[in-house]
């Protein structure tokens, strides 16, 4: 088991399609006995490499904990995760897929609202005039937060979102939202527009590896090929 | 933590000057931090939820928790107190400490502002005589006069009102500053395209509510803001104004000189009088005075005079006392009326 290479690969969307596809063009041959659903796997002929589907946050958190050795996932979710995580992992390199930006929408008829600024504004007239504190759905309450406050927006609360993040603002759950999108068409179909500096964090598909167990033997050649 | 000893000597002395000791809880309400602060304070306190479900945090400052009581304990009238313990705060400096012990000493609810300013300091003073030290200096500020200057420049009142509230911020500040100087928070081509949906918002149901705004607080507000034309010389004038502003040290006893001179050579209509300052002696004991109009920034609640003192001991500068007024503080923790206060806390993790 010591020797075991424990590899995290996202277990479903866009993201693990574009995985495999590296394993592919590496003729690296995924195996799973229990069909396309299962969530452990291996590499044909290489008995010492175990592949694990997770959820892409998921995998962030085993490669903290050491339990992944290898893990695929998106640049915002490493950077979203506690410090103490992200201290104990290794970039080792971005890939050309899964990009998208995780920015600050705003529901489309606050005509007067353009950037940042006019939102911290808002965020007062809230505070002062409602009594309320301007709410912010998210799925990334630490970048969020680290963000608005960078741009002088201080008088927020944030409702951390699970799924659907863009209809907060028309359900009653929230004011607006950060989210991450690649094109922007989702946010305007759903009558969202994005603030003009409001550009959080730029991303990216990313290939990681745990530092507590970057000594195991056969790691290092395998990250070599995977990158290459 | 200083010697039991030296930490009774303090405590003595400011009793001696007729404040009452009291007791403070030590977990208090997140909330209560978090609304003064911001959702960023977070990070810098020790918060969790209770069985009820309630965030609760270790007290991170004794000052809030003084005016809580206050308030709480529906006190009236002027109040002296002092108090000793404990406050948790998270640091990104390993080597800081994690508990800081303190003692604080306030006057709530009184109407004699400038006396009870000259008395804290007065106190303050007197407390240093129980520490062995060979100099230092005492500096002092005023974020009244900072805000005063700000509703005298000729800049749109949102300019006022973001620039005086994020005095204390000063990197965020200097930011605001740039900005002010680019004219860069209004876009002309967003504008002209955000006009013809004004013009056509305008002619809707305007109590319909979006994101529990309504349609007539945002055109309202998206009037005023494009009638709110501004030149980008007009912005750098006055940021060049409030930087050169921001420069100003001298001993305290030319304070009101130097602020007069500067107001007359930017034709701001506003006069300074030396009175203002709770002292005007250059020296006090082993301290130098000293004036400076950027001092004053490292907490929000502060409104008016602000000071700290700074002392040699073992070759080495060490910031042993940090004080100012708060007037607005206990209105903002949910008092009807205003409530004047000010007060210090003396470091004893020196």
């Amino acid at each position: 088991m010591k020797n075991i290479i424990n590899i995290g690969i996202p277990s479903k969307g866009r993201l693990r399609k574009d995985v495999l596809n590296i394993f592919k063009k590496k003729k690296l041959k995924l195996v799973s006995e229990r069909g396309e659903r299962d969530l452990i796997g291996s590499i044909k002929n290489k008995s010492n490499i175990k592949i694990l589907y997770l959820h892409a946050r998921e995998i962030i958190q085993r490669l903290g904990d050491g339990s992944l050795d290898i893990g695929f996932s998106g640049f915002d979710l490493l950077k979203e995760g506690e410090i103490n995580i992200q201290k104990k992992i290794n970039l080792v390199k971005k890939y050309e897929f899964g990009k998208a930006t995780l920015v600050v929408a705003i529901p489309d008829p606050w005509i007067d609202v353009q950037t940042v600024a006019d939102l911290e504004e808002i965020a007062f007239e809230f505070r002062d005039k409602k009594k309320k504190k301007l709410r912010v759905a998210t799925k990334y309450p630490n970048l969020t937060k680290e963000f608005l406050f960078s741009k002088g927006v201080t008088q927020f609360q944030l409702v951390e979102s699970l799924g659907a993040t863009e209809a907060y603002p028309f359900t009653g759950s929230a004011n607006l939202i950060t989210d991450i999108s690649s094109t922007g068409e989702t946010i305007k179909s759903n009558n969202l527009r994005i603030l003009k500096d409001g550009e959080i964090l730029k991303s990216q598909a990313c290939i990681f590896t745990s530092k507590k167990n970057f000594k195991k033997k056969g790691l290092k050649a395998l990250v070599k090929l995977l990158t290459k | 933590m200083k010697s039991k000893n030296l930490s009774e000597k303090i405590l003595k002395s400011v009793k001696g000057k007729g404040f009452k000791y009291i007791e403070l809880p030590s977990v208090i309400e997140t909330n209560h931090i978090v609304q003064r602060s911001g959702e960023n304070f977070r990070k810098f306190i020790f918060s969790f939820i209770d069985q009820n479900g309630n965030e609760l945090c270790l007290r991170p400052d004794l000052t809030i928790v003084s005016c809580l009581r206050y308030l709480e304990s529906n006190l009236r009238g002027k109040e002296k107190i002092f108090y000793s313990g404990q406050a948790f705060r998270k640091s990104q400096n390993r080597k800081d400490s994690i508990i800081r012990n303190q003692i604080g000493f306030e006057i709530i609810g009184s109407k004699d502002e400038k006396n009870d300013d000259k008395e804290i300091i007065n106190t303050s003073l007197n407390s240093l005589k129980n520490l062995k030290y060979t100099s230092g200096t005492l500096t002092l500020g005023n974020v009244e006069i900072f805000k005063l200057l700000i509703s005298k420049l000729d800049i749109p009142t949102r300019w006022k009102l973001r620039l005086s509230r994020h005095f204390w911020r000063e990197d965020y500040f200097n930011d605001l500053l740039k900005r002010l100087e680019t004219n860069s928070d209004v876009d002309p081509t967003i504008v002209e395209i955000d006009k013809k949906r004004y013009l056509k918002m305008l002619k809707g149901d305007k109590n319909s509510i979006v994101a529990e705004r309504s349609i007539e607080e945002i055109l309202k507000r998206f009037d005023k803001k494009i009638k709110d034309p501004r030149r980008p010389s007009k912005g750098r004038n006055v940021s060049k104004i409030i930087k050169e502003f921001l420069k100003i040290k001298c001993p305290i006893n030319k304070a009101a000189d130097v602020l007069n001179k500067f107001f007359k050579k930017y034709q701001i209509n506003l006069v300074v009088d030396q009175r203002y300052f709770p002292t005007s002696v250059n020296r006090t004991s082993k301290l130098n005075v000293v004036f400076s109009t950027s001092f004053g920034r490292q907490l929000e609640y502060y409104t008016g005079m602000v000071f700290k003192i700074d002392i040699k001991l073992n070759n080495k500068i060490k910031n042993i006392i940090n004080g100012g007024r708060y007037d607005q503080l206990i209105s903002d923790l949910g008092s009807k009326k205003q409530i004047s206060a000010v007060g210090a806390a003396l470091n004893l993790n020196y």
